[in-house]
């Protein structure tokens, strides 16, 4: 049983670490971040984090958004949750009293934030050892990042090594993501998750497509996540959508895990489908380009 | 005699505080009052884009709160209406490049020369939140109707108790076939959650995303579904009891006809 250590020789950066009697490498810390709030940055992390752990990964969400924490929701573990992040950071319970087996997936923990805390009584160097401390027993860390580019940013970034930015194909959160892929540096080889597009629209022309997002972020794409009414639904309920690999999403979020896996599949692209209403428009109204 | 100074918050983010702000300026000066709105949002501001301003802005809140030029030069006026300016943040700055006191001075001397200053908050609790709800004396919530951005909204509605400051709700994105369903919760789930008078309720509608992408605000298309909706609700913010629209489906012939007009 690991106690987390605050200090900071407890391993150092990218060696394996003894722990008990087998040594395990270090797990990865990607942070899910995106500037701009409501794009999906909680949902895509539960999402993730539930699609990795159905490939036998064993993973660790952690809630850093201190004040305003959800993924305990999205989870459906809200009633489950002890004790939190800043109990941990303080010292007052171990990561393991803290640490929230998830309900459908045995290899899914949930660390999460305090609710009743601000962000700025989260002590920078201590999170970063928590981070490192996750590392050492699980394969993967993902860490939900606030929205904003503030202190509770600043600590979510802290201790990761790599990052996952979520955006939706509006001018806003383009702008968003822009600034915080500048705030993130080239530290974090961040890749890029485009969520919420509606096909419809984009062949429309009243919404940006997956090219035209990326013509100004350029980055890497790990998929696109089309919006689906669904999501709020299982959102609202605590089930994840990764839990059914067999509908459009839920199978999406599943070619994502196996591309940060480092699987060699093609990214998730919505499909155009085309709506007993719109075949109607296009008899009635002739051109509905 | 000074402005109301209203700040638009909602804790979670992409919930609509922008465009919330934005509709609600433009349905005010178009009733003819002086409008003013104030981008808080240091770093990551929007409000310039979803009124298609973005290529005007020379001066910038934190260089107003700087001294390094006034606030008459700082201010955008509106392409559409006279009485309409925005107040942009800057952009490669921080929030705490600016105090609560001095952000609370530039919203003073904005309510000299204006009926309503309207803030848009950023999103979260943070120093950003803290400068935003500094500068006003009432709150307008913003929530969509999912457990997670009303728990954050609970946590808002929390800490506007705790400053004394009067708070109206905006229910945004309602989707009524999905609370029939039992897929989402009602407008009267969230305010009695909430327990905050309900200053109006807005629909889902997919119109908004190509609106705010060409910075038009709706209000001022005639034929938008959503531009009577923010005019009750400006018209309930300067008082007025307007009765609250009661969003039917308009069943399979009433989407039929809206698809074959949008033909």
């Amino acid at each position: 049983m690991h106690q987390l250590q605050p200090s900071f020789d407890s391993a150092p950066e990218g060696r394996a670490v003894e722990d008990d009697s087998v040594t395990k490498p270090l797990g990865r810390a990607i942070v899910v971040t995106s500037g701009k709030g409501g794009v999906g940055k909680t949902t895509t992390t539960a999402n993730l984090g539930t699609a990795l752990a159905a490939r036998g990964a064993t993973v660790a969400l952690v809630d850093a958004d201190v004040g305003l924490r959800n993924l305990d929701i999205v989870l459906g573990l809200e009633n489950r949750v002890k004790h939190h992040l800043l109990d941990v950071l303080e010292e007052r319970v171990t990561l393991d009293d803290a640490l929230v087996t998830d309900k459908h997936s045995p290899t899914l923990s949930l660390l999460a934030a305090a609710q009743a805390r601000e962000k700025d009584e989260v002590d920078t160097e201590k999170m970063c050892a928590l981070i490192l401390s996750l590392r050492e027993r699980f394969d993967f860390v993902l860490i939900d990042c606030p929205a904003g580019i503030e202190l509770g940013f600043r600590n979510a970034v802290a201790g990761a090594q790599e990052a996952i930015v979520v955006c939706t194909p509006e001018v806003s959160a383009v702008r968003d993501v822009d600034r915080v892929i500048g705030l993130l540096g080239n530290k974090f080889r961040p890749q890029l998750v485009i969520n919420r597009l509606r096909p419809q629209l984009v062949k429309k022309g009243k919404m940006l497509s997956v090219d035209d997002v990326n013509a100004i972020l350029r980055l890497p794409l790990l998929g696109v996540i089309a919006d689906e009414p669904e999501i709020i639904v299982t959102t609202n309920r605590g089930e994840p959508l990764a839990l059914r690999p067999q509908t459009p999403t839920g199978a999406a979020y599943h070619a994502i895990a196996a591309r940060i896996a480092g699987d060699d599949v093609a990214a998730p692209m919505p499909v155009l489908k085309e709506s007993l209403l719109d075949k109607l428009g296009t008899l009635f109204g002739g051109k509905r380009a | 005699m000074s402005a109301r100074r209203i700040v638009v918050t909602s804790g979670k983010g992409g919930v609509g505080k922008t465009t919330t702000t934005a509709n609600l300026g433009a349905a005010l000066a178009k009733r003819g009052q002086r409008v003013i709105l104030v981008d808080a949002d240091i770093g990551l501001r929007n409000l310039d884009l979803v009124l298609g301003l973005e290529k005007r802005i020379v001066f910038d809140l934190v260089e107003v709160a700087e001294g390094r030029c006034q606030l008459r030069q700082a201010l955008i006026k509106d392409k559409r209406f006279d009485s309409l300016s925005i107040l942009p943040a800057a952009q490669t700055r921080e929030k705490d490049a600016i105090t609560e006191e001095q952000f609370l001075a530039i919203v003073e001397l904005a309510a000299e020369a204006a009926d309503y200053v309207l803030i848009d908050c950023p999103a979260g609790i943070e120093t950003g939140f803290r400068n935003a709800v500094a500068g006003a004396a009432e709150a307008i919530v913003v929530t969509t109707p999912e457990v997670s951005a009303i728990r954050d909204a609970d946590r808002v509605v929390g800490k506007l108790n705790e400053r004394r400051k009067p708070i109206r709700l905006i229910v945004n994105r309602l989707r009524q076939e999905m609370v029939r369903s039992g897929d989402m919760l009602s407008v009267e789930d969230v305010c009695e959650i909430l327990a905050v008078e309900l200053l109006g309720i807005v629909p889902d509608d997919e119109e908004i995303i190509d609106t705010t992408n060409r910075g038009e605000p709706v209000v001022l298309d005639e034929s938008s579904r959503l531009r009577p909706i923010y005019d009750k609700i400006a018209r309930r913010l300067e008082g007025e009891i307007v009765p609250f629209t009661n969003f039917d489906n308009p069943g399979f012939f009433g989407r039929l006809i809206d698809a074959l007009k949008a033909g």
